[in-house]
């Protein structure tokens, strides 16, 4: 968790969220807020948006020197998707990264 | 362009490498041995396409060296051609493991590479023991099948990245992994295509060359045959 810390999660999602943004059509746009939705009722996101956008961030992550991933099959299939909004998918990177350090 | 091959030690896997090499593009390989082949635009790495630690490896490398992959080429096989009740189920193991696992593993994890090039590509390699059911070949073909099967579904899922993905299945081709097949057998097989003919390596390229012009950009989720099979 040393240098997990250093990094700022939230800002890293946002950046990408911003990015995805730049090749979706205008009535399309993700919401960049630190509570914004990203997967499900409230967001124009879908499965092939998610992916482009775990992808983005496992990339933004790896120029920090950070290897993570974030399309797992139980991220998949939990009842209460980490891809939901901003908060849960923060939540979801530290945990991974958490996992991670400790193996 | 920068391409990336697996397999890439010997037989087809090698004179793939030089084939791109001879054009001028940056190659690298990955096999689980040494490569003899030396050049400025080569690279060779020594891994398992079934290990993802290893594959996990080769993509840090070439993130940072390369930034980008334009062609990967999952050439990696084995071959065991034994009648099915004298197949070891371990062997059937091994012959899956490299053929399609190898394929998933090493195309996943440069997802990340290609999708950063104007024209990614992803090529399989198919066999034409799957539309004839070679008797002999059950745990090749299987695998085999199971490779045609990945590459017509990743060719949809990945179509947006703009990645193409599609399959040769060469008829065969004097290399290693056909040496150890009795001549009567490949007689047998030639036979049944509509060229009655062994196949070359440029057959081969010739396909692969087509598979990655920039023009090819529409042509995805196919399986090309050589020799007139399928």
């Amino acid at each position: 968790m040393v240098q997990e810390n250093s990094l700022d999660l939230q800002k890293v999602v946002l950046a990408c969220m911003e990015s995805l943004n730049l090749a979706r059509d205008p009535d399309e746009q993700l919401t960049i807020d630190k509570e914004a939705p990203i997967f499900g009722q409230d967001s124009p996101l879908d499965s092939l948006g998610l992916v482009s956008l775990l992808i983005d961030i496992e990339d933004a992550l790896a120029d920090e020197e950070v290897e993570i991933s974030l399309s797992d099959e139980k991220a998949m299939s939990q009842r209460h998707s980490p891809y939901r909004d901003v908060p849960t998918l923060v939540a979801y990177i530290n945990s991974q990264l958490e996992q991670e350090s400790a193996t | 362009m920068k391409v990336f091959i697996t397999g890439a030690s010997r037989g087809i896997g090698l004179a793939l490498c030089q084939h791109f090499l001879d054009q001028g593009h940056q190659v690298a390989g990955l096999s689980r041995g040494k490569s003899d082949l030396s050049h400025p635009s080569y690279r060779h790495f020594e891994g398992d396409v079934c290990s993802e630690a290893d594959v996990k490896r080769v993509m840090r490398e070439l993130r940072k060296d390369w930034k980008v992959v334009d062609v990967l080429i999952n050439n990696a096989g084995i071959a065991r051609m034994i009648p099915f009740a004298l197949t070891p189920p371990s062997s059937a193991r091994d012959v899956m493991d490299v053929s399609y696992h190898g394929t998933f593993t090493v195309s996943h994890a440069a997802i990340r590479l290609l999708r950063k090039s104007e024209n990614p590509r992803i090529i399989n390699f198919t066999s034409v023991a799957v539309p004839l059911r070679l008797e002999g070949e059950i745990s090749y073909a299987a695998a085999k099948a199971a490779v045609e099967s990945f590459t017509r579904i990743a060719a949809k899922e990945l179509a947006d990245f703009g990645i193409t993905c599609n399959a040769i299945g060469p008829s065969p081709i004097e290399t290693d992994l056909i040496r150890s097949v009795p001549k009567d057998k490949i007689r047998a097989l030639l036979e049944r295509q509509a060229i009655h003919k062994m196949g070359s390596f440029s057959d081969v390229s010739n396909v692969i060359d087509f598979f990655v012009r920039p023009e090819s950009r529409m042509i995805t989720g196919q399986i090309i045959y050589l020799g007139g099979v399928g």
